[in-house]
């Protein structure tokens, strides 16, 4: 059932109006709550960008972990090495991620298609992290690097609320960023790919060209997302972007819908507060995330988002397989 | 020097060689590329460790046994979880390997925690000297055992009854259904014969390197990497690719930088799919619309 006018007038409203109540967190939650609050919003832009491919462009991949790497280390190198500010460092990670994005899928160009342009973004996520282990001059090898401290207008950067604030800002222009992509031809051609390329195709759509560009979109949103994480844990080291973050990231998309943006939020928040706990006992999260992965498939193909669908027609998008 | 690096590779390659024969054995059927393979060959190994060195079987029946329970794993993937999704989008397939693949290295993990466990050797006689040239026991255990295994295999493909419904399924599952071959029952047997092999590329590969819960994820590039490289879906082309792949790791690693030894495979899979997308034996792969 696809919503009504009303609805959707009440869905625009609503979109604007969490945000706006999300202002208040910081006044409201101790100072635990806040920083999983914060890991929260980075997780959802995580998997908005990682949805993107393997949900609306329906090609399997994983490369997001490596854009998250290298907008991660672009911030990190940008503010050491260069002695740019931090909130400059943030468009120069997304585009990083997004050139990122454009070597892990440019053999698409080439006409390689799913299984095999999965193993390639494989190959070039382990590349990634070889080089973060191995250029030790600028990425200080397996010791990372730490940020700078710095403040933005008189506040202290190193602040989890003041934090908030930013990657709150970024986390709503991406997801408004990506809402306009998918409802413009591009999003069009790129949920046209999933749905059957040949087709695509015989309409005079560029389908290379097309999964090339969902891509260096996700490259983007992902790589905003390390610069974030840059700042959140004010440390980046080859360590935080290995195999447990990509099992993490398929179970945030899954679990909140695969090709649903609103489950991109749903995922991260489900996923982000419940295995803190886990964190202490080695093996527990790979198990754990493991687990929710198999259960979503066999139980909630369409994840959490499709049961909000029942529930009402204003969650209903056009993004996802029906 | 040339020599001695050639033998070493031939040894890692046969390894790879099992790995990725049993990557391609059930892609070949299925369509399905198991992300988790690597993980099932980690499980391999601490199977059989955990009969040798805990239970204190001996070597060869507590190998017979790893395999034996691989094999019954990999059926019973299918049958549970892989069975179940099949009307779903292709992509479940991939995602359910991985999730699985994830749940065997945390269950690794939570047992066995951050240690290394050192494995005995099996094969414990003095090394061959040939002039220059040291041949280990080991080397020769791995590189046989494989031969054997690989022999056998291709003699059962080629000659058998069973070799002939491999081909009839391999060339149209619907067709086979036609013919009256269970294909459902087929597909399971396929993924615990995958299951095992890769087994037995983990027992052989634990007594000469050291376990622990994250080696599955270098073999499962490895296989890919030899995969591609033979061509990808190509029985007799994963097997030479892998020994290509061996053999050019340790070239890498002596002759240019030994840091190149742990990306070999990646950059073999990059070069390969961007040159010559189809590797040395495969069929075209490329889409063209």
């Amino acid at each position: 059932m696809m919503p009504t006018q009303s609805q959707l007038r009440l869905r625009t409203v609503l979109f604007w109006m969490v945000p706006l109540a999300l202002l208040a967190v910081p006044l409201l939650v101790n100072s635990y709550v806040q920083f999983i609050v914060n890991s929260v919003l980075i997780y959802a832009l995580v998997t908005l960008g990682f949805n993107f491919v393997i949900g609306n462009l329906g090609q399997l991949a994983f490369a997001n972990t490596a854009f998250f790497g290298i907008g991660a280390y672009a911030s990190a190198i940008a503010t050491t090495s260069l002695g740019l500010p931090w909130l400059a460092t943030i468009p120069l990670a997304g585009v990083a991620g997004a050139i990122g994005g454009f070597l892990a899928s440019g053999a698409a160009l080439r006409g390689i298609r799913f299984y095999y342009l999965a193993i390639i973004t494989l190959a070039f996520g382990e590349l990634m992290r070889w080089l973060y282990v191995h250029a030790k001059s600028v990425t200080g090898g397996t010791d990372g690097l730490s940020l700078p401290r710095e403040t933005v207008m008189g506040y202290s950067l190193t602040d989890d609320r003041v934090k908030f604030y930013v990657f709150l800002v970024v986390t709503v222009l991406l997801f408004k960023a990506t809402l306009n992509l998918l409802r413009s031809h591009v999003g069009r051609s790129i949920m046209a790919v999933r749905e059957n390329e040949v087709a695509t195709a015989s309409l005079g759509i560029p389908t290379s060209r097309v999964i090339v560009t969902g891509f260096i979109w996700s490259g983007f949103v992902v790589g905003c997302a390390g610069s974030l994480f840059a700042l959140h844990t004010s440390y980046v080291f080859p360590e935080s972007f290995g195999m447990l973050h990509l099992i993490i990231s398929f179970a945030m998309v899954l679990v909140g819908g695969l090709g649903s943006v609103l489950g991109a939020v749903l995922g991260a928040a489900a996923l982000t507060v419940l295995p803190e706990y886990l964190r202490s006992f080695p093996g527990m999260e790979e198990l754990f995330f493991g687990l929710i992965v198999i259960a979503v498939l066999l139980v909630l193909p369409q994840g959490l988002a499709s049961l909000l669908r029942r529930v009402s027609p204003i969650f209903v998008e056009r993004f996802y397989r029906e | 020097m040339f020599l001695q690096l050639s033998i070493s590779g031939l040894s890692q390659g046969a390894i790879y060689a099992l790995v990725a024969l049993s990557l391609t054995v059930v892609y070949r059927s299925t369509t399905i590329v198991n992300f988790g393979h690597g993980d099932f060959v980690m499980a391999g190994a601490f199977v059989s460790y955990v009969l040798t060195v805990m239970l204190g079987i001996a070597f060869l029946p507590a190998a017979v046994l790893s395999v034996l329970a691989l094999f019954i794993l990999g059926l019973c993937f299918s049958r549970g979880l892989i069975r179940p999704i099949r009307g779903g989008p292709h992509i479940g397939f991939a995602l359910m390997c991985i999730a699985v693949g994830f749940v065997m290295r945390g269950i690794a993990r939570i047992v066995w925690g951050r240690e290394v466990l050192p494995m005995p050797s099996v094969f414990d006689m003095p090394p061959i000297f040939l002039g220059n040239l040291i041949i280990t026991g080991d080397a020769i255990f791995i590189i046989g055992t494989t031969a054997v295994l690989l022999i056998a295999f291709f003699a059962v493909l080629a000659l058998t009854d069973v070799g002939k419904m491999v081909q009839a399924v391999y060339q149209s599952q619907r067709g086979a259904q036609l013919i009256g071959i269970n294909v459902d029952r087929f597909n399971d047997v396929t993924w615990g014969v995958g299951a095992a092999l890769g087994a037995v590329g983990g027992i052989l590969i634990a007594p000469v390197s050291l376990l622990h819960p994250d080696i599955g994820a270098s073999f499962l590039i490895k296989g890919f990497a030899a995969m591609t490289l033979g061509g990808f879906g190509s029985l007799h082309g994963a097997v030479i690719g892998a020994l290509l792949l061996g053999v050019a790791e340790q070239y890498a690693g002596a002759y240019i930088n030994t840091a190149l030894i742990d990306i070999t495979a990646y950059l073999v899979i990059v070069i390969v799919l961007l040159v010559r997308p189809h590797g040395l034996f495969g069929r075209k792969s490329v889409v063209k619309v």
